[in-house]
């Protein structure tokens, strides 16, 4: 079999096709590749408009797009259309940005979430509306350099993960694509699970977060090993930890990135306070009930 | 289907490759393989030369060549 | 033949959709088209219709529901009104472009600030640019009728485009007329199930849906499509006729025309006070007529071409404003734009009247029918638009 062949073979089994439009290192096509492979071929898949549309368009499988401001909803219809035609076999997925999440439908998630509708809501997080050129969302981190926030943004992000788990749905995780097997076992729980699944992933973004592209999978996996992004899952509110990395210091995280790279030491001193007190909590509450 | 513009592409260098199949997990696009869990394998038509194989790789397998 | 008894407008859309076997229905509730989603929701909780019936968080999230379970093939029915039809405006462009024949009442309600809970056009006449099918209803039994020929309309393969059936607040939502609820196995027997051909989300049957296509031609395909709808507007009303016994005439309704100098034309509820009043005026020899425009999308322009070169003037009366446009209200601007290529034009009166919900009396009318033969017998009309309300009709009378 020529190479040719054996590539265009291995797309059609991974759902997804090669040569994206997306940036050279960009996690979001990573993202999907990883996931897919477990989700299988009766999914429907609904991806937000901007960068993400770049990566779903290459899905063999069911998918369309809106624009960013439909998260969670235009899925609605289609888990309603489902449950009409009596095919709940399928899984659902929706897909949207960290803007369109955490700012613009934020409104629109909360409410699949108190309704449970049956789906997978991913929030595709790269800290940033990445598309329209690097502005500021609600879910940049505190400090990060974007053209809206020339001198790095004043608040911290916001806690996305934690509001949807607290419409006590089955299920809401983080993962990051850095941890493909980690990531894996939580769409297969997700698939599993009836109601809404929240999965919150970080992916990496070479263009807004300013490095090398190469250095994708590892500046995020520095990311999780600094507890920037600690791994977690919530399940039927119980908190558990699934990963627990040797901790390293949040510095070799913030200089692996030039949206950082004006940080004071201060600034600096005060992000490793945040991410330390954040893990000292969630080392805490491992293992135990979160849900008031 | 338009041409992929690329800097660099990557060569691998079998015998110092390990089979350890991290440049087939970690590609964005998908187009490195290890070929019957042996030959690592690049899909020309549309890697973009991110590097990202060439810096997941334990054993500095892979190198990242200039494009003529 | 089910049953016939006194039904509110709301009542009626409501029936519409359980006869017409809506599979989706996301709803939003919001004044005055509440009572609409209330009675689906108790057919369902009565187990005499089956539906996924969604409780949405906002009008926008309501379209966009329906836009996703349309997209998956399932029939699907709403309503809003007045801030709800504009807070949804983003997703209300989406069914036209992507060929979704989701049908969603829209129950006319005037906009803040300047109006109240009480209609005027301008919320639904502000969507005449995206692609939505309108068509206007008089009273509850052509709201019924109304909405289970949309869904024949829209769903028509020539067609594939999203109906809004529009109807006046209070006036007809409120107002309890003779309503015949049909058959639910005759509605089976005129509307079958909903199949669209041009895409399948299932994925057994999946077939990408083309992402790059040159946009113009897109457009194009849609404005064709309002072309087409308006022979199926027609046909699908005379086969409705023929099977129900009633008609709605289709695009545009002539009444007690025959032999008269010109003809008011209105659009929704008041239409009914028209009527009333052209037919005392004819009893005392006055030559006016009432043409009803039904579909205000598409507009049925060689229509009233037809029938504009036989009367000397047309009074439109305008329940809506257009601050600041090429003259008077969005109607009349229509027809103006219709009428324009006829040789023999009939002079053009307009009236800004019903604003903000305010009753549409029959001493108003009989002003603005006045007005209008007053412009035949001169040659000329007075001024580009009159607001009715802002006269002192008791000394002109």
């Amino acid at each position: 079999m020529g190479l040719n062949s054996l590539f265009d073979e291995y797309y059609e089994k991974s759902f997804i096709q090669g040569g994206t439009t997306c940036c050279p290192g960009c996690g979001g096509p990573l993202l999907w590749r990883i996931i897919l492979e477990i989700l299988g071929s009766k999914t429907i898949i609904y991806g937000d408009g901007p960068c993400a549309m770049c990566a779903v368009r290459n899905i063999k499988l069911p998918n369309f797009n809106l624009h960013f401001s439909f998260i969670a909803d235009t899925a609605t219809g289609v888990v309603a259309a489902l449950a009409a035609k009596g095919r709940e076999d399928i899984t659902v997925v929706s897909s949207g940005g960290d803007g369109a999440t955490a700012d613009i439908s934020l409104g629109k998630v909360s409410a699949a979430a108190e309704r449970n509708e049956n789906m997978i809501q991913i929030c595709v997080d790269n800290e940033a509306y990445m598309n329209t050129g690097i502005q500021k969302s609600g879910l940049t981190p505190y400090g990060a350099w974007t053209t809206t926030t020339p001198l790095g943004k004043e608040a911290p992000k916001k806690d996305v993960p934690m509001i949807i788990a607290q419409h006590n749905v089955p299920y809401v995780t983080t993962a990051s694509v850095a941890y493909p097997k980690d990531l894996q076992a939580k769409i297969r729980k997700a698939k599993g699970t009836e109601g809404f699944k929240y999965i919150h992933v970080v992916i990496p973004c070479p263009t807004g977060w300013r490095f090398n592209p190469a250095k994708s999978v590892e500046v995020v996996r520095l990311g999780v090993q600094a507890w920037a992004w600690p791994l977690y899952e919530i399940e039927e509110g119980f908190l558990r930890l699934t990963l627990k990395p040797r901790q390293r210091p949040v510095e070799d995280y913030l200089k692996a990135q030039n949206r950082f790279r004006h940080l004071t030491d201060e600034q600096i001193q005060y992000i490793q306070g945040e991410v330390d007190r954040k893990r000292e909590r969630l080392l805490e509450f491992d293992g135990k009930r979160i849900i008031l | 289907m338009s041409q992929i513009v690329r800097s660099f592409r990557p060569v691998v260098d079998l015998g110092k490759c390990i089979k350890c199949g991290l440049c087939q997990t970690f590609c964005p696009e998908g187009t490195v393989m290890l070929k019957g869990g042996e030959e690592v394998v690049f899909d020309y038509r549309f890697c973009k030369g991110c590097g990202v194989c060439a810096n997941e790789c334990p054993s500095d397998a892979i190198s990242m060549v200039r494009e003529a | 033949m089910l049953f016939t008894r006194m039904m509110e407008g709301n009542e009626a859309a409501a029936w519409g959709a359980r006869l017409s076997r809506a599979e989706v229905i996301p709803v939003y509730p919001i004044t005055p088209q509440t009572e609409v989603i209330s009675h689906i929701a108790n057919f369902i909780a009565r187990e005499e219709m089956k539906a996924q019936y969604i409780k949405v968080e906002g009008e926008h999230t309501a379209m966009a529901a329906a836009v996703g379970a349309s997209t998956a093939g399932a029939r699907v029915f709403t309503a809003s009104a007045s801030q709800g039809i504009v807070f949804m405006e983003e997703a209300l462009w989406m069914p036209p472009g992507r060929r979704l024949p989701i049908v969603m009442c829209m129950v006319n309600r005037s906009l803040a600030p300047l109006g109240g809970l009480r209609p005027d056009h301008n919320d639904s006449l502000l969507q005449r640019d995206n692609g939505w099918i309108q068509l206007y209803c008089e009273n509850s039994q052509e709201v019924l009728d109304t909405i289970i020929m949309a869904y024949r309309i829209g769903e028509d393969r020539n067609v594939y485009l999203p109906v809004a059936p529009c109807y006046d607040g209070y006036f007809v939502s409120a107002t309890a007329t003779p309503t015949t609820v049909p058959d639910q196995a005759e509605v089976d027997d005129f509307l079958p199930p909903y199949k669209h051909e041009m895409y399948n989300l299932m994925p057994e049957e999946y077939e990408p849906i083309p992402f790059y296509r040159p946009i113009a031609e897109s457009r194009y395909e849609v404005q064709q499509a309002h072309e087409r709808a308006k022979r199926v507007i027609e046909e699908v009303d005379k086969e409705y006729e023929r099977r129900f016994g009633r008609s709605h005439d289709g695009l545009l309704e002539e009444y007690a025309c025959d032999d008269v100098d010109a003809v008011l034309l209105t659009m929704g509820s008041m239409t009914g006070t028209v009527r009333d009043v052209v037919d005392e005026m004819q009893a005392e020899g006055k030559r006016i007529g009432l043409l009803k425009l039904r579909a205000f999308r598409p507009f049925p322009t060689e229509e009233l071409q037809k029938l504009a070169e036989g009367y000397h003037a047309i009074g439109v009366v305008d329940r809506n404003t257009s601050y600041g446009s090429a003259g008077g209200g969005i109607v009349s601007m229509e027809v103006a734009r219709a009428l324009y290529l006829l040789e023999e034009k009939p002079l053009l009166v307009n009236f800004h009247v019903g604003l903000g919900g305010s009753d549409v009396t029959m001493r108003q009318v009989r002003y603005m029918a006045g007005k209008t033969l007053e412009a035949v017998e001169k040659g000329r009309v007075d001024s580009m638009v009159d607001w009715v309300e802002l006269k002192d009709l008791g000394e002109v009378m």
